[in-house]
């Protein structure tokens, strides 16, 4: 066991070298760099920007050495800590997502909680009720989250609750409250807010979850021992709870190794859509400007926690699953 | 007439003097006053505060919240542009006039004495005076650690740096050797010429002031990257970044970055009053809310900002409209743009493949297509009509406007251009489009930079009327940058982009837009880029040698008339050989107000430079109306 | 001890029927469960997705809609570039069966008008029942090129001259929404499959490879595919969608882009392929091959892919409608397909915004097509899975 977690964190470093350079590179693709899109913007404006003080910034930013050194600039500070400096919101990369992170991994926690809420309960009558009218009716509605484009279900959303409920457009709140310290009114208005990405993000997982929960339960469901218990006189609830549901369970643990990052990106689009002040709307807008630090050290952020996910869910695994652990013995 | 305008100004004064004695404070600051924390009104303001330029405009009552919407955190540099607190700011006629400055004597262009105000103080109360200036000039603009490229290119001509001098506390004087005529509408620009630093706020970063030990322990403490970085990022006058930076905007900004709203507070010692004495501006706080730029609209629509035209366009008017009738929360105006042509459309006369350089360097040819466009279908059907037709040029409120330039081959006469093209000896094919001597078919691929839903659908519409004529026309959407680059190179053959920036021009304004000045002109980037760092060949058409030539005349002109005759020959060599091809000029800018705010023109120009956008049109001076009060 | 106890085995009654050894005596299989038995493994797979009933439905049609696709220009009321500068921003117009006195006069619309409200710059639409136009079937239209080769100008649906057909409404160009919509179909659906082909031969190459040899190629591509698994969709989207030249022509960008849907799809399909193989190359009849002497690719082609070709079929199904969702989420970006290409996610980009949900919803129409096709999509891939394994105790056999 320790043997394995030790090759497993031995592999699991060339592999996060491999992807800092992929994230390097990914950064850098477009042409120009984070100065260009900065000056075009200007000019669109109509501004303008003396040309000596592009230079100057130029060599300010470290932009003007070649690819290599900058790379190896930012992943020397990056394995000591030091996240880099947005060019952007000139201040240390950090500092910016700091606040962001909090909002981030709340809102995901209920979309999770809120997709397992509907998803669990329609993938076990899908199992249980197979091919019913019923199975097809309860898959449809959980699969027409995963079909409708989240964007323009988001803007739909933000429209009909301004209309209908009155409440702001976009956002994680009303205004008034973005600097108040908590209290019912905020709570209301955060709640009020939190169900549009909640809904949209949410029913978009829906379909995953009641598929996999299906198929295992139905791999289950039909094995012997379930018969058995139900000729010996075993109620049916007991009978789907006790065992069968258990085993089906088995994926929510090896799950949760990849809840790590997608509950950090936060599903970005709809975030963009809804103006929320989470990661993702910063690390979209970071990515079209070539803030290369600020785009880049968080996406190595979210690579590290998917890797780590990985091995956490296969250790999750191993502890859990018998049946892994036996496997391996009698190899 | 001088002694007039001196017993008009003495008269004037005197008046002010007992309006402000007698005039409220701003109950916002009571409390301060009260307690000590801030001296009275009397105090705050300099010795003779600016009154000019709210004759027309209604006497506002102090009080409430002003609600912005922004798309990033950088803009809230739209404050110090709206705000438009100057050394010298044009009024809404587009006139100069001293703003800061108490007054300002001009010789010839060449020697600009600055007189400041007494008793003006920065917005943390410390005096404004030469010292702030001779900081900035010695200490800033010729301190080769902060600045080794020098002083802004602005301040040189030909080349040569001005010689500064402090008269006295509240005098400095600049003087060049040439006339500078940029000058004024330099630092009485949008994103101004800062000729000036809070000196005792900034000498605390400085080196010269402060032992090293305390700079480097700045840093440190900071998390700097070294102490440069610190003093500029401390000293960003224009971004607003800095909250604890004095100003002289009648707002200042008391929110760092990063954060979602930012909160701008009463300048308690903002130079202006009205003309009943009381200190402007009337509005306490204003509050930027960011939101992404696709939602402003709707935010606007159901009233969340109390001032809105930036990320809000024509498109949105309907849905605009529309909840102002039903929801009554808002109002809607139209408002007029300034640019010479909404699109336009620029041949690349530096083009890299020879064949196309030959032919879009033919007069004949621009002027085929400008005239096989049919402007009309396009004001139709984009813009309901209300736009305006026109080729590139300046805008009939324009004192430097004809007719004729408007008219210039923009009107729709498909045998006209049918004929120039024969002329030129473009055969048709047997698909009917023309080709060149050496076969290859005549088709245009126009970069654009795919941003706005105008630009493609207009295209659109061009297609169809430039196939009449024989000619081909594909789009390739591209980023910005990399449409800018594929124009310098000479790859783009033709491209798309914003007409003349400024359409009001008069004749006091630089001319360099319509001369070869600049790279990134999209007609002529390799001219543009000589002017700009010597490097390549200069022009080599006789007209485009013309614009430069009238353009250096200008610098040196030394009167009104020069300058002016220098600008309608310049408007007219464009018109005649249609350097860019302009489509709809006069296009109209919605702006979402909340109804009780007074003292917003019903109709005005929104522009850049000139204007400011609400710059010019006394941001400082809207009030928001009690709610209830008729 | 009974009576019976005390006398010895031989010496109890016994009775032991001399007839000859039947196995079905008790119950004999009919005629349906014969059929069953003797059943090749593709028919039994055939029989489990009938049960599916959803399944079913959406084979059917989705067969329907990519059938349709050569025939898009003859379906379309209008051709693609077809712009009514008089109807811009219409709203659907409906189709009337009997006019006002109350005949039947088959189907026809009426006069299609605006009026300018300048106050709020709107358009209203209005029918003027003075003039009726008949819709007509077959009827002439635009000229276009049936396949590309024949020119033609008979289209399935269309209206008498002089007016207008504008079932789902125009555009901000006056350009009809159904006919874009028709057009955008055969770009989305074909970019769908052109993909999942990609991923597919990528996937199963790879995790083949992976499978069957294990060791060093099996660590390798495993590295990679975490690798590309580690890092978020978007940026890589993104990125990869920088590196398509400008200078391409839309159907190239088409297939760059169907390109950066598959590269970032393969991973789940290797890492199905090769947990299936490992498991089945242990197996005694991949043993009894090798001995045989059969080369890796005959091994892997001809005895183990076959074992699970279904499931890869199932996943394949259900990364389609992945990438049209993909599309439709690139467009949004700002990358992948750009007009004047139209497709739905072109389509659906140009309807994102306030205006159109507030005023023009008509406009928000592709998104059904989308839905109905990705819906239809997994709803199939649902029923291909089922059946998939005909032996899997989940089917109960």
């Amino acid at each position: 066991m320790i043997r394995y977690l030790l090759t497993r964190i031995a592999t699991m470093i060339p592999t996060l070298l491999a992807i800092s350079v992929l994230i390097f590179i990914i950064i850098q693709l477009p042409p120009g760099d984070y100065l260009e899109t900065y000056i075009a913007e200007l000019e669109s404006q109509g501004e303008s920007i003396d040309p000596q003080k592009i230079a100057a910034l130029r060599a300010d930013y470290g932009l003007d050495k070649p690819l290599a050194v900058q790379y190896w600039h930012w992943i020397s500070n990056f394995v000591q800590g030091d996240y880099g400096y947005s060019f952007e919101y000139e201040r240390p990369v950090a500092e910016i997502m700091g606040d962001r992170l909090w909002l981030t991994i709340i809102l995901s926690f209920f979309t999770i909680l809120f997709t397992w809420l509907i998803a669990f309960p329609i993938g076990i009558y899908s199992a249980t009720h197979k091919y019913s009218w019923g199975d097809y009716g309860l898959t449809f509605v959980g699969f027409l989250g995963l079909a409708i484009p989240n964007f323009l279900f988001a803007l739909i959303m933000l429209y009909v609750a301004n209309r209908y409920f009155g409440t702001s457009i976009g956002g994680m709140m009303d205004p008034e409250y973005l600097d108040q310290p908590w209290s019912w009114g905020k709570l209301k208005s955060v709640l009020e807010h939190m169900w549009i990405p909640m809904l949209v993000i949410g029913t978009s997982g829906t379909a995953a979850m009641i598929r996999r929960l299906r198929a295992n339960l139905l791999d289950e469901l039909h094995k012997p021992y379930v018969l058995t218990a139900r000729a010996k006189g075993m109620s049916e609830v007991k009978n789907l709870t006790k065992y069968p549901l258990r085993m089906a369970l088995n994926f929510f643990i090896a799950d949760i190794g990849s809840l790590l990052p997608s509950v950090v990106s936060g599903a970005e689009i709809v975030a963009v859509v809804l103006s929320l002040p989470t990661t993702g709307p910063l690390l979209l807008a970071a990515l079209q400007a070539q803030d290369m630090y600020l785009a880049g050290s968080f996406l190595m952020f979210l690579a590290l926690l998917t890797v780590i996910g990985m091995l956490v869910s296969d250790v999750l695994l191993f502890l859990v699953d018998p049946r892994i652990r036996f496997q391996k013995a009698s190899k | 007439m001088i002694l007039k305008s001196l017993i008009h100004s003495i008269f004037a004064i005197a008046l002010l003097s007992s309006a402000v004695a007698q005039a409220s404070e701003p109950p916002y600051l009571q409390a301060q006053i009260d307690s000590g924390e801030l001296p009275t009104l009397y105090e705050r303001l300099p010795d003779i505060p600016a009154f000019g330029g709210t004759e027309h405009l209604s006497v506002g009552q102090y009080g409430g919240t002003l609600r912005l919407l922004m798309a990033k955190s950088k803009d809230i540099r739209m404050m110090t542009v709206y705000g438009y607190s100057r050394l010298m700011a044009l009024d809404k006629n587009l006139q100069l006039q001293p703003d800061i400055l108490l007054r300002l004597e001009n010789e010839d262009n060449r020697v600009f004495t600055l007189h400041l105000r007494k008793g003006h103080r920065w917005s943390d109360g410390e005096l404004f005076t030469a010292e702030d200036f001779r900081f900035f000039w010695d200490d800033v603009a010729n301190f080769e650690p902060l600045s080794p490229y020098g002083p802004p290119q602005a301040m040189k001509v030909d080349g040569q740096l001005p010689e500064f001098s402090v008269i006295d506390d509240y005098t400095v004087r600049f003087s060049w050797k040439d006339p500078n005529p940029n000058f004024l509408p330099e630092i009485a620009g949008p994103s101004p010429l800062y000729l000036y630093r809070p000196a005792h706020y900034l000498k605390a970063y400085h080196p010269r002031y402060v032992s090293e030990e305390q700079i480097e322990q700045q840093v440190e403490d900071t998390n700097s990257k070294n102490w440069r970085k610190l003093f500029h990022n401390k000293a960003r006058q224009y971004k607003f970044t800095n909250p604890d930076l004095p100003t002289l905007q009648p707002w200042y900004n008391t929110t760092a970055i990063p954060a979602e709203r930012f909160v701008f507070k009463r300048n308690p010692y903002f130079h202006r009053v009205d003309r009943e004495g009381q200190q402007l501006p009337y509005i306490d706080e204003v509050t930027i809310q960011l939101a992404s730029s696709s939602l402003i609209p709707a935010k606007a629509g159901s009233g969340e900002s109390d001032l809105q035209a930036r990320n809000i366009s024509m498109d949105d008017y309907t849905f605009l409209k529309s909840a102002e009738q039903e929801s009554k929360k808002i109002k809607v105006l139209l408002w007029d743009t300034a640019l010479g042509s909404q699109i336009a459309i620029y041949p690349n006369l530096n083009a890299s493949d020879p064949q196309w350089r030959e032919t879009l360097r033919d007069v004949r040819f621009r002027r085929a297509l400008s005239l096989a466009i049919n402007r009309h279908e396009l004001n139709q059907v984009i813009y309901f009509g209300l736009a305006r037709e026109s080729a590139n040029t300046v805008l009939p409120h324009c004192p430097l406007f004809d007719t004729s330039l408007k008219d210039a081959w923009a009107g729709f006469d498909i045998e006209q251009a049918n004929a120039l093209l024969d002329d030129m000896g473009l055969e048709r094919g047997s698909d009917g489009i023309r080709r060149f001597a050496d076969g290859r078919k005549l088709d245009i691929i126009i970069q654009t930079a795919g941003e706005k839903n105008e630009e493609t659908d207009m295209l659109e519409l061009i297609k169809d009327t430039w196939r009449q004529v024989g000619i081909r026309l594909y789009t390739k959407a591209l980023q910005r940058e990399v449409l800018r680059n594929r124009v310098f190179s000479g790859q783009a053959v033709m491209s798309v982009w914003m007409g003349l920036p400024n359409g009001i021009p008069t004749a006091e304004m630089s001319p360099a837009s319509l001369a070869p000045t600049r790279q990134d002109q999209l007609q002529w980037p390799a001219w543009g880029r000589y002017a700009e760092t010597g490097e390549g060949s200069p022009p080599d058409i006789p007209e485009v040698q013309r614009l430069a030539e009238l353009n250096d005349a200008w610098t040196m002109s030394s009167n009104s008339a020069q300058r002016l005759a220098i600008w309608d020959e310049m408007l007219k060599i464009h018109a005649e050989q249609v350097y860019s091809i302009g489509l709809i000029n006069g296009t109209l800018q919605p702006v979402v107000i909340n109804p009780r705010l007074q003292n917003v023109p019903e109709k005005a120009v929104y522009n850049w430079d000139p204007g400011a956008f609400f710059g010019i049109h006394r941001f400082d001076t809207f009030w928001l109306k009690p709610e209830g009060a008729s | 001890m009974s009576e019976l106890d005390k006398q010895s085995i031989d010496q109890q009654q016994h009775w032991v029927s001399d007839k000859a050894y039947n196995p079905n005596h008790i119950e004999a299989p009919d005629e349906k469960a014969k059929r069953y038995y003797k059943a090749s493994q593709w028919r039994r797979m055939w029989w489990q997705f009938k049960q599916h009933k959803l399944a079913l439905y959406s084979a059917l049609f989705i067969i329907l809609m990519y059938l349709s696709i050569p025939f898009v220009e003859f379906l379309a009321p209008y051709s693609l570039p077809t712009r009514h500068t008089d109807h811009i921003y219409s709203p659907p117009q409906s189709v009337h069966f009997f006019d006002e006195q109350g005949d039947f006069q088959g189907p026809f619309v009426y006069g299609w008008d605006y009026e300018l409200d300048m106050v709020r710059l709107h358009r209203n639409y209005s029918e003027d029942k003075s003039k009726q136009y008949a819709v007509e079937f077959f009827s002439r239209g635009d000229p276009y090129l049936l396949f590309g080769l024949i020119p033609t100008d008979i289209h399935f649906v269309g209206v008498e001259n002089g007016g207008t057909l504008f079932l789902l409404g125009t555009d901000r160009l006056g350009r009809d929404q159904l006919s874009r919509m028709l057009y955008g179909m055969r770009i989305s659906m074909t970019i769908g499959l052109v993909g999942v082909i990609l991923s597919f031969f990528l996937g199963i190459t790879l995790g083949c490879l992976a499978g069957y040899y294990g060791g060093w190629v099996d660590n390798l591509i495993q590295r990679i595919t975490e690798v590309i698994r580690s890092i978020p969709e978007l940026p890589l989207w993104m990125a990869l969608s920088a590196l398509l030249p400008i200078t391409w022509s839309p159907l190239w960008v088409f297939f760059g882009v169907s390109t950066i849907l598959a590269f970032l799809d393969w991973t789940g399909l290797a890492r199905a392929v090769r947990s299936k193989l490992i498991s089945l190359r242990e197996e005694d009849f991949a043993t009894a091959a090798v001995y045989m002497g059969a080369k890796p690719k005959r091994i892997i082609t001809k005895h183990l892919l076959p074992g699970f070709f279904s499931h890869l079929v199932a996943s394949a199904s259900l990364s389609v409608p992945a990438m049209i969702l993909g599309e439709t989420a690139l467009s949004f970006l700002g990358l992948g397909l750009r007009p004047p290409v139209t497709s739905w996610g072109v389509l659906l980009n140009e309807a994102q915004n306030v205006n159109i949900v507030a005023i023009y919803p008509w406009l928000m129409a592709p998104a059904i097509p989308v839905i109905c096709v990705v819906l239809a999509f997994n709803f199939l891939g649902d029923g291909l899975r089922d059946a998939a394994d005909p032996y899997s105790n989940a089917n109960g056999s």
